[in-house]
């Protein structure tokens, strides 16, 4: 091979490519018909998802009585789900804006596929905000517009209307800087098409040259995307903490929880990123594009975050006992001990205890542990949503108003229905636009000179293998 | 020119006759058939016209589109404005219970009732039974017309037909019984002596499902007069109820109450008295839950309470000893205390029992003698009326009918004994044999149903009528609206048979003049009928009774009830809800959750409960709340949901009766199961309690266990197994999992250390007092350690409302939350719906056992909005829905709320109530209106009769919304109408919230905290206040006083 290997690091990108195969690698799943995986995946997929919207109809036509919730317990597994999917729609910001600034090269492996995640994650997590209310046909009341009743302006004290624009806007700016990563690889993709295709991703490509100009501005937007995005990666979550921080139920009356839910959200993210890309890697064969060096390096994401959350829950049993104060004793004390003890005991099996496996390298660079882990880590993070709404909403103040809960099929429903929803547009994503950031990866290959030292042979072998290849128009710069 | 014109014209040109202009003017007018065109039509103009046509005829014809007639009055009545309401002073009578009521009416329909505060026995007093009144008018269930049983079913009849039939029936030599429960109303006795004149072989029957009788009979024997004494509560300083449910159900518990909360309210700190109440009882009942002390006994050691407390007595006072039957150790050694302190409270105690043995009560009429409280605490001179039936009546009447000595029945009120007697199969056979049957039933019963015809009679609210509840005291039933149905007084229905000459026929009003002619003659002495109907009550002079003097008993021949050797014994007893059954088809009682056991919409097993020492507490038999049993005594087994309940006496069971109807509406319908087959008969009185014969069996479990409080206590002790030490066994209890075993005790303090309720008792009244202080102050300061500027000046200025509540004078009868149903249109959501913890009522009142776990003390606390200042529910709504006024209240705007439900969340009271469905079919949606009754097709409330129930001054709410106590904010608009058209300033007492007038005892207090001579701002100075969650800094408008009980610890019972 005539790629130069570093002393002291590996290669982002293994395999020796070069920019040729780069592009016909990740452009490749965009072209060929798809394969029986994918068609039964989306099958699944898709009807999960339409589970979701009869379930969802359902709701609307019957009302929240549909539900299980109660006097007591007002938000279940509606606002359990929104938290975890807001969660999980951190990983991707955090990738591109935080990690690009930080000039973390091994982020352009998986990037891409972690801000359609997030994108995708938020639109699962912004349904239930709006199908969890008792009367949809009036949600419009929570939009600040100038009205004939007042006019009436929405409560800006409410968490909620904060949760409103923190995720309108944590939404358009991801999905911005996700499209804007996009347009070159349309590009790409569209020089490559015919017919139809080229017409289509001619449209989504916006007339994309290459010339040096659009690759000026590109760069700047995505540094100025990075930078806009960079505070809401730690905005979103901590006005999603808002909701349960502001108000004086024990459990929920906390100063810790921004910092906790962020940590949280990037320890969820990072997991359902690893859950996607180790199987999208696998399926699409990307193993030399999405390394064995990321997943490494996501598990110290993952290490670290859980660890994080790992004192967080402690610094809140601590805090509790500290207190003195007997209603957040006894919430602390009913989370771990209490009818949902096994939803406490899960967060803490699954969030703080297996991550710790991650001290070891072995386990840090085995796909196995790290899907397996990956799986606990969105379970444990599932629980510590469940754990934080339902079980300390189920015993607060008044013991006369104690209740339980469980849910009805119609809430598992729309759950399910979120995977659906999340699955189905990660399948259309990866039949649609490459996964892996094609500009971006050839960006960091090191081996720009090399390739061509020994071109000569080199190029005499491919022409013999291959036919001539087009002219790149999107990797040449 | 002018005569041309005739006078009209139109400008100059017209007047002058213009001939330019008429011309014009006859132009413009003018018709001209050439210029239309005519009427040329072709094929397709005819088939455009016709399919139009066609098309319109068809879409008139085919949508309906609902005519809703508003009509407006012709000549509006004086009395009627539309808005204003208008109060008729009434009585509640319901077989010997009486209330004097005022019944509210808007726009001809009552909708609610209030206590009539002219009333002496109850002073504006209700009970929960009272304020559902108004719910029973608009029964569907109702019979809206005289029937007559055909071969297989009912035929609807009419007036004449019926009284034709009746007639050939029952000539004048007929054996004419009428069965009823106690009558308390004068004229109808008489009305039944005119009866006599033309059926001379008349004979009544009264007779009371939960029976007083023993009481009428040991009376005779004692004083030779065969009545219910009156009881002063109130005056006793010492109070012994032995099984005498009387804050609950026994005789006149509204009177009862009332008396009572005198003798419990504490005013002043230092030099504190009250009442010290033991009750010596087997199950949990009210009363017993009000007590200072219980003393627990099994159900068939009752005689031999009696007998050991008349023994302890006598001797130490030198009367004479009767045999006692055995009592088990603890009670007995309990019951000498008692003696003690009754013998020091002589002339101030009351012994009373509810025992149906008469010699039983003739030993407690000794002890009362003894105690020298005849005259003081009992009064024999003034009898109550309110219990008179005699169920040996009814037992002579079964077997009179099976032996063909009756040819004829009339069943009045709500007597019902085939489905109450506890031979009910009897007296259905019985009963057959009867030639003529008839039923004045105004809604379809059990024994109705057996019967060859339906008078049926008007509801109460539709009637004229009297009441006599006490010697001396009448009060008078008018009727508040036109019968709805073609519904004929009972006592008129007697008189038409009778074909009596006493009433005047002819009159609009036969029996309104019956009953005025009546009170002309024999009462009102002169006195205004006007007044007497305005009022509701009047006292008349009644001749005095000569002064009772004791007739001598021979003691030794007395019979006393033998304890049984038996497992386990079970208690039968009536519900604040449901009575004997007559109450089933009302959902407002149905819903009203049992104040004792929590549980709505059916009858549960009482089982006694156990803490196994660790981390549980165990019911009887292994049994989980909501399993249901295979239970048998004698022949009769039925099966019945089970509850685990603190304070039932380990080897009893208890068990309401009143549920399990057969012929009722679809609310009552087969909800819970029929006892009344349990009760035994000891000469021919009835008696609630029996003997199990083997222990009860598991057969499956309550799918829908609709008990509105899951968790019970707060704070009952119980001794670690592991360590011997006492802890607080519910503490430990809310442990579910010990991590191997190292969380065994649970969190020691995490329910007694809430500042939910203050309680302490008598004895340590100072120190509590001071520790109270202290505690407030300390969250008082923590309070204004915040960071946001201070509105307290806001909060005293103009009208600022609060409530505050004496949880010593609450009994937790309920009677508060029915009303709140009543007056705020609180949705009735069924038993599936509230299994599922979503009751919608604004306004509930928790209970908490604390102290020893086998025998736990019991604090009530009503709990409605608390309307803080610092509302936690309020800044946390996106839209604003929910916000403060000017003058303190939390208000709820329900057009603007979009149903996120966090205000609910974040309430520490959690007072909120969501519509979860569309309980109220305000929705355009039909599938999410729950049916209130498996089966039925639709919700309750939903049909134009119930729905003349609901209060037009409070908004019918949809789904999706929150709602919540308003602290009746109708109710204040309206006192601050009346006091601007009255030109005057807002003053106390103006403005009473629906819960506030309901209680019998006076526990909550309303009205302007700003105001000074108000007594809300008087009682909100006391030391004994609190506040629920002071420390979370939401300054509630609610304000608690302590519950104090008075128990001498020396005592263990």
């Amino acid at each position: 091979m005539s790629v130069v290997v570093s002393p002291f690091r590996e290669p982002l990108v293994r395999g020796g490519k070069t920019y040729h195969q780069i592009t016909e690698d990740l452009c490749a799943a965009t072209e060929r018909a798809p394969s029986l995986a994918w068609v039964l995946a989306f099958i699944a997929a898709g009807s999960a998802l339409a589970f979701g919207l009869f379930c969802i109809v359902w709701t609307i036509w019957v009302g929240i009585g549909s539900w299980n919730l109660n006097r007591t317990i007002g938000w279940g597994w509606d606002i359990t789900n929104f938290v975890w999917w807001i969660g999980i729609g951190h990983a991707g910001t955090l990738i591109s804006a935080i990690l690009l600034l930080f000039r973390q090269k091994w982020r352009t492996g998986v990037n891409r596929a972690a801000e359609a995640m997030t994108i995708f994650a938020v639109i699962c997590a912004a349904l239930f905000p709006g199908i969890h209310v008792g009367r949809i046909w009036v949600v419009y009341f929570f939009f600040p517009y100038p009205n004939t009743r007042g006019p009436l302006w929405p409560n800006f004290n409410s968490p909620l209307l904060w949760d409103l624009f923190a995720i309108s806007t944590y939404f358009s700016v991801s999905l911005l800087f996700w499209y804007t990563g996009l347009v070159p690889d349309f590009a790409t993709v569209r020089d490559r098409a015919k017919g139809f295709r080229k017409k289509l991703y001619n449209f989504l490509s916006f007339g994309w040259t290459g010339s040096a100009k659009h690759w000026q501005r590109w760069e700047a937007l995505s540094l100025v995307l990075a930078g806009i995005s960079t505070p809401l990666v730690l905005s979103v979550h901590t006005i999603v903490s808002f909701d349960f921080a502001t108000s004086v139920i024990p459990g929920w009356h906390t100063t810790i929880f921004p910092p906790y839910f962020v940590a949280g959200a990037i320890f969820s993210g990072f997991a359902m990123v690893q859950t996607l890309m180790l199987m999208t890697r696998k399926v699409l064969k990307l193993e030399d594009y999405i390394t064995v060096n990321h997943i490494e390096s996501m598990n110290k994401v993952i290490l670290l975050t859980g660890t994080i959350v790992g004192v967080a829950y402690l610094t809140e049993l601590f805090i509790a006992w500290y207190s003195g104060y007997v209603y957040e004793q006894f919430a602390f004390f009913n989370r771990a001990l209490g009818p949902y003890w096994w939803s406490y005991f899960g967060m803490m099996a699954c969030n703080v205890i297996s991550p710790q496996l991650f001290w070891i390298k072995k386990f840090r660079r085995s796909i196995y542990w790290t899907f397996l882990m990956s799986i606990f880590v969105n379970i444990g993070m599932w629980f510590e949503r469940f754990v934080i709404i339902a079980t300390t909403l189920a015993r607060d103040y008044l013991p006369s108003s104690w209740s339980l809960y469980s849910p009805t099929w119609v809430e598992i429903g729309i759950f399910i229905g979120t995977l659906g929803i999340f699955f189905t547009c990660y399948l259309i994503f990866v039949r649609l636009a490459p996964v892996v950031a094609i500009a971006e990866v050839k960006h960091i290959l090191k081996a720009a000179g090399d390739q061509y030292v020994d071109k000569n042979n080199a190029y005499a072998r491919e022409a013999a293998l291959h036919p001539p290849v087009q002219h790149e128009t999107a990797g040449h710069h | 020119m002018k005569d041309k014109n005739a006078g009209i014209w139109i400008g100059n040109r017209d007047l002058n006759q213009d001939e330019a202009y008429i011309h014009q003017a006859d132009e413009q007018s003018r018709i001209r058939p050439d210029e239309t065109g005519g009427l040329q039509s072709n094929r397709r103009d005819f088939l455009r016209i016709m399919g139009f046509s066609v098309g319109t005829a068809a879409l008139a014809a085919s949508c309906k589109t609902p005519v809703r007639r508003a009509l407006p009055y012709l000549t509006k009545p004086d009395s009627l404005v539309p808005g204003i309401a208008n109060y008729y002073a009434s009585s509640y009578v319901d077989g010997g219970d009486y209330c004097g009521i005022l019944v509210k009416t808007r726009e001809g329909r009552p909708i609610k009732i209030e206590g009539n505060s002219l009333c002496p026995l109850t002073g504006g007093g209700t009970s929960a039974r009272v304020q559902a009144l108004v719910l029973s008018l608009y029964d569907t269930h109702r019979i809206q017309g005289p029937m007559v049983r055909g071969e297989n079913n009912w035929e609807s009849s009419s007036w004449e037909n019926l009284d034709e039939r009746v007639a050939l029936r029952m000539p004048a030599t007929s054996r004419v019984r009428i069965l009823s429960n106690t009558i308390l109303s004068p004229t109808t006795k008489k009305a039944i002596s005119d009866f006599k004149v033309k059926f001379p072989n008349t004979e009544v029957v009264s007779y009371d499902p939960i029976s007083s009788a023993a009481i009428l009979m040991a009376n005779e024997a004692s004083f030779g007069r065969k009545i219910i004494p009156s009881y002063h509560f109130d005056q006793a300083r010492t109070i012994v109820s032995i099984n005498a449910d009387f804050l609950g159900t026994w005789i006149s518990p509204i009177e009862f109450s009332r008396q009572y909360a005198k003798g419990r309210k504490i005013s002043e700190v230092s030099g504190a008295k009250m009442s010290r109440h033991f009750q010596v009882e087997s199950y949990m009942s009210l009363s017993g839950s009000n007590a200072d002390h219980r003393i627990q006994i099994r159900p068939s050691e009752q005689g031999a309470a009696i007998a050991f407390l008349y023994n302890a007595i006598a001797v130490k006072t030198g009367a004479a000893s009767v045999v006692s039957p055995p009592l088990a150790e603890k009670a007995a050694s309990a019951l000498s205390k008692v003696a003690d302190q009754l013998i020091a409270d002589k002339g101030a105690s009351l012994v009373v029992a509810g025992s149906n043995n008469r010699d039983e009560q003739i030993l407690v009429n000794k002890i009362n003698e003894i105690l020298g409280n005849t005259g003081t605490t009992i009064d024999l001179n003034t009898p109550s009326y309110q219990r008179q039936g005699n169920e040996t009546d009814l037992v002579k009447l079964v077997a009179d009918m099976d032996g063909g000595q009756v040819d004829a029945v009339i069943v009045i009120d709500h007597a019902n004994p085939a489905y109450d007697y506890p031979a009910a199969d009897a007296f259905a056979t019985a009963f057959a044999k009867v030639n003529t049957r008839i039923s004045m039933s105004g809604t379809l019963n059990e024994t109705a149903n057996l019967c060859n015809f339906i008078a049926p009679n008007h509801h109460l609210l539709e009637s004229w009528g009297d009441a006599e509840p006490k010697q001396g005291l009448l009060s008078l039933i008018q009727p508040a609206i036109s019968p709805l149905f073609n519904t004929r007084q009972a006592e008129l229905s007697l008189l038409k048979w009778a074909t009596s000459d006493h009433i005047d026929w002819k009159s609009d009003a036969p029996y309104y003049e019956y009953l005025k002619s009546n009170w002309v003659q024999n009462y009102l002495n002169g006195s205004s009928w006007d007044k007497a109907l305005h009022d509701g009550v009047f006292k008349y002079q009644a001749p005095d009774l000569a002064s009772a003097a004791p007739v001598v008993i021979d003691l030794a021949a007395l019979k006393i009830s033998q304890p049984t050797n038996a497992e386990q014994e079970i208690t039968l007893f009536e519900t604040v809800n449901m009575g004997a059954g007559q109450h089933a088809n009302n959902p407002w009682l149905q819903e009203m959750p049992d104040p004792v056991t929590r549980c709505v919409w059916g009858n549960y097993l009482a089982v006694p409960v156990m803490f196994d020492g660790v981390n549980k507490f165990k019911g009887a038999f292994d049994l989980e709340n909501g399993d249901f049993v295979n239970l048998s005594v004698g022949n009769t087994t039925i099966e019945t949901a089970s509850i685990q309940q603190f304070g039932q006496l380990s080897g009893t069971l208890a068990l309401a009766l009143g549920y399990g109807r057969t012929v009722t509406g679809a609310a009552g319908k087969h909800i819970g199961t029929n006892a009344f087959a349990f009760c035994q008969q000891a000469d021919g009185l009835t008696q609630y309690y029996n003997t199990v014969g083997s222990s009860p069996v598991k057969s499956r479990k309550e799918e829908n266990l609709a008990c509105v409080q899951y968790h019970h206590t707060m704070g009952v002790q119980d001794i670690d197994r592991k360590t011997g030490q006492k802890i607080n066994a519910d503490e430990a209890a809310t442990v579910f999992f010990t991590y191997f075993g190292l969380a065994k005790q649970g969190f020691q303090g995490s329910l007694v250390e809430r500042s939910v309720i203050r309680r302490a008792n008598l004895s340590e009244l100072e120190s509590f007092v001071s520790e109270l202080q202290a505690e407030r102050a300390e969250f008082q300061h923590l309070n204004e350690q915040t960071l946001y500027p201070d509105y307290s000046d806001l909060y005293e200025r103009g009208h600022q409302w609060h409530m505050h509540i004496d949880l010593n004078a609450c009994t937790g009868c309920g009677a508060c939350a029915v009303a709140c149903m009543a007056e705020n249109n609180v949705p009735v959501v069924g038993k599936r719906e509230v299994s599922r913890h979503h009751e919608m009522t604004w306004l509930r009142v928790d209970r908490y056992y604390y102290g020893d776990v086998a025998n736990p003390n019991v604090v009530f606390q009503p709990l409605m909005c608390q309307h803080c200042h610092n509302a936690p529910c309020e800044n946390v709504c996106p839209v604003n829905a929910t916000n403060h006024n000017s003058e303190g209240i939390n208000q709820m705007v329900y057009n603007r709320c979009v149903g996120t439900r966090y205000c609910a969340n974040n309430c520490p009271y959690k007072v909120r109530r969501f519509n979860w469905l569309d309980y109220m079919k305000a929705d355009l949606w039909p599938i999410n209106e729950p049916a209130l009754v498996e089966g039925e097709d639709s919700p309750f409330m939903t049909d134009n009769l119930t729905r003349m129930v609901l209060n037009p001054d409070v908004t019918v709410r949809a789904r999706g919304v929150i709602e919540k106590c308003s602290f009746c904010t109708q109710r204040i608009q309206e006192g601050k109408l009346n006091a601007k058209k009255a030109g005057r300033m807002l003053e106390d007492g103006d403005v009473k919230t629906a819960c506030q007038t309901a209680c019998p005892t006076g526990a909550i207090t309303f009205g302007d905290i700003n105001h000074t001579a108000s007594s809300v701002h008087q009682l909100a100075n006391n030391p004994l206040n609190f506040q629920v969650l002071e420390e979370v800094n939401t300054r509630p408008a609610v304000t608690y006083k302590s519950r104090i009980i008075n128990r001498d610890e020396s005592i263990e019972a």
